[in-house]
């Protein structure tokens, strides 16, 4: 699994400085105007997207049908890009907060205390779990759909737990539970653990998804 | 014959065509050539025998295991395909990374060998590679787990003479250790002239025969006749006959038999172009 995760994080190495001078741009267009938080988010969730890119790297070069005769299983393959979505997540949430202290503490946004930086910290976090959730989403999809169709439906990915929650947040209005800061703070606290629930629960439905395939 | 590869009854059904009973063995320290003409099966027997693709029925056995879920035998086993597998902007160093953390077996040092061999420059993108210089890369890559076994779909196609020859040098290379083989489908059948020991035919999803290349270069003949000397031949020793314009071209299999029975006729040997060419476009009398 490892060949796996270092051939797309070396495909990907060739669109990092499209990719750093896009992030670079936000910094300058969200920072003074939206603050630190939302330009930690935004990179974590333009970084998840890098995972369909993969998936198109690999269409390109008919990469799956050379996988699956090397020593790698079809589980291997499938889990491999939970992986390079997760680090993609975790890349795109850590330079956010880096880049973002950086021009919040330019923009005084931000102040470097140690509430201000544990706030960041726990954003840096929850952008990640985020991103993790929506990008996990994108992955059955771009198994069943190929990555050019997988593209386009990406939008679902977004929309699907977008919806969960909503509807989460709904059912628990109608029966009466209210969200209170703390409510919200222990599920926040709880999200890495739900994250990689979600993410067991779409890396087996992909894993049913290209099991069946022929290559 | 102690066979590294055999398989046994493949059969594999599509809309329109069928893959049917398939069978033939690779025996060790030899190269076997799957021929056949385009859509005849021959990548879909290579997509099959490596368990890309869901077998209707029939076995297929690597030194009698079965492939699916041995990552050991997938460590024995190099294959190249048609074209290059890795994402262009790679290039051969990244490429040797991705081997060196694939394979168990991977010998950085025989890779970097080859490459030098080759002639393959380290840090050139492979978008920037000659076909040929990517055809090398895989077969390099390839070759740098030391694999017991080489499978090769179109490998030498859309190659320049040359060049072609190259990789036929490294093929030959590779066989001279005896417990290794190779199965090469190619339609370019002068290239397994040279090199295979053995011929499996392949036309429309059926084995039409799996012979030495020797038996076809030195007993199979090519009966060149008028009408009234074609009438006269013995139909059971016809195998395949196609008529040009003014001549019948008949393919039998012991052509020493038909010079001595046929004195005014012509017997050319045949070569494995003209056996496949009789068999897709002429007319099959057994």
């Amino acid at each position: 699994m490892k060949s796996l995760v270092l051939k797309d994080l070396l495909n990907i190495g060739h669109n990092a400085k499209s990719m750093l001078f896009i992030l670079l741009v936000f910094a300058i267009a969200l920072i003074p105007f939206s603050g630190v938080e939302g330009y930690i988010f935004v990179c974590a969730i333009l970084c998840s997207m890098m995972i369909v890119t993969t998936f198109s790297f690999d269409d390109n070069s008919k990469w799956t049908r050379y996988a699956m005769i090397m020593p790698v299983s079809k589980k291997e393959l499938v889990g491999g890009k939970f992986i390079v979505l997760a680090i993609f997540c975790a890349v795109g949430s850590l330079f956010g907060l880096v880049v973002g202290s950086i021009g919040g503490l330019i923009s005084n946004k931000i102040t470097l205390d140690l509430i201000g930086i544990g706030e960041l910290l726990f954003l840096t976090l929850i952008s990640w779990v985020i991103a993790l959730i929506f990008g996990s989403m994108s992955i059955p999809l771009v198994f069943k759909f190929g990555a050019e169709r997988g593209r386009v439906l990406l939008l679902v990915s977004f929309l699907i737990p977008a919806g969960i929650c909503f509807g989460v947040y709904q059912l628990l209005a109608t029966l009466g539970v209210a969200l209170t800061d703390q409510l919200v703070f222990i599920l926040l606290c709880c999200s890495p653990l739900l994250a990689l629930a979600w993410c067991y629960v779409m890396y087996q439905i992909s894993y049913r998804i290209f099991a069946k395939q022929e290559i | 014959m102690d066979s590294i590869l055999q398989v046994n009854n493949l059969t594999k059904q599509y809309d329109g065509f069928k893959l049917d009973h398939v069978s033939f063995s690779v025996p060790k320290g030899a190269i076997m050539g799957l021929i056949g003409e385009n859509g005849a099966g021959k990548s879909t027997t290579i997509n099959a025998i490596l368990d890309l693709i869901h077998k209707d029925e029939g076995t297929v056995t690597f030194w009698g295991q079965e492939l699916s879920g041995s990552k050991q035998l997938k460590e024995d086993i190099g294959v190249v395909f048609d074209g290059i597998n890795f994402y262009e902007t790679l290039t051969p160093a990244k490429v040797g990374k991705i081997g060196r953390t694939a394979y168990k077996q991977w010998d950085a040092h025989l890779y970097q060998e080859y490459l030098k061999r080759f002639q393959l420059p380290l840090d050139k993108e492979i978008k920037t590679l000659s076909k040929g210089m990517k055809m090398k890369l895989c077969i390099a890559f390839a070759l740098s787990h030391k694999p017991k076994m080489l499978i090769l779909d179109e490998a030498t196609s859309g190659l320049d003479p040359v060049m072609r020859d190259d990789i036929l040098e490294v093929f030959l290379d590779f066989v001279q250790d005896e417990t290794h083989s190779i199965l090469m489908s190619s339609h370019i059948t002068t290239d397994l002239e040279k090199v295979a020991d053995y011929i499996t035919f392949i036309h429309q999803g059926k084995v039409l025969f799996c012979k030495t290349k020797d038996e076809l270069r030195y007993n199979y003949g090519i009966i060149r006749c008028g009408a009234a000397l074609f009438d006269q031949l013995d139909k059971d020793e016809i195998l395949a006959y196609r008529k040009d314009d003014y001549q019948w071209n008949v393919l039998v299999a012991d052509k020493e038999k038909a010079k001595r029975k046929y004195k005014n006729a012509v017997v050319d040997d045949a070569t494995i172009d003209d056996i496949l060419l009789l068999y897709v476009k002429g007319d099959q009398a057994k």
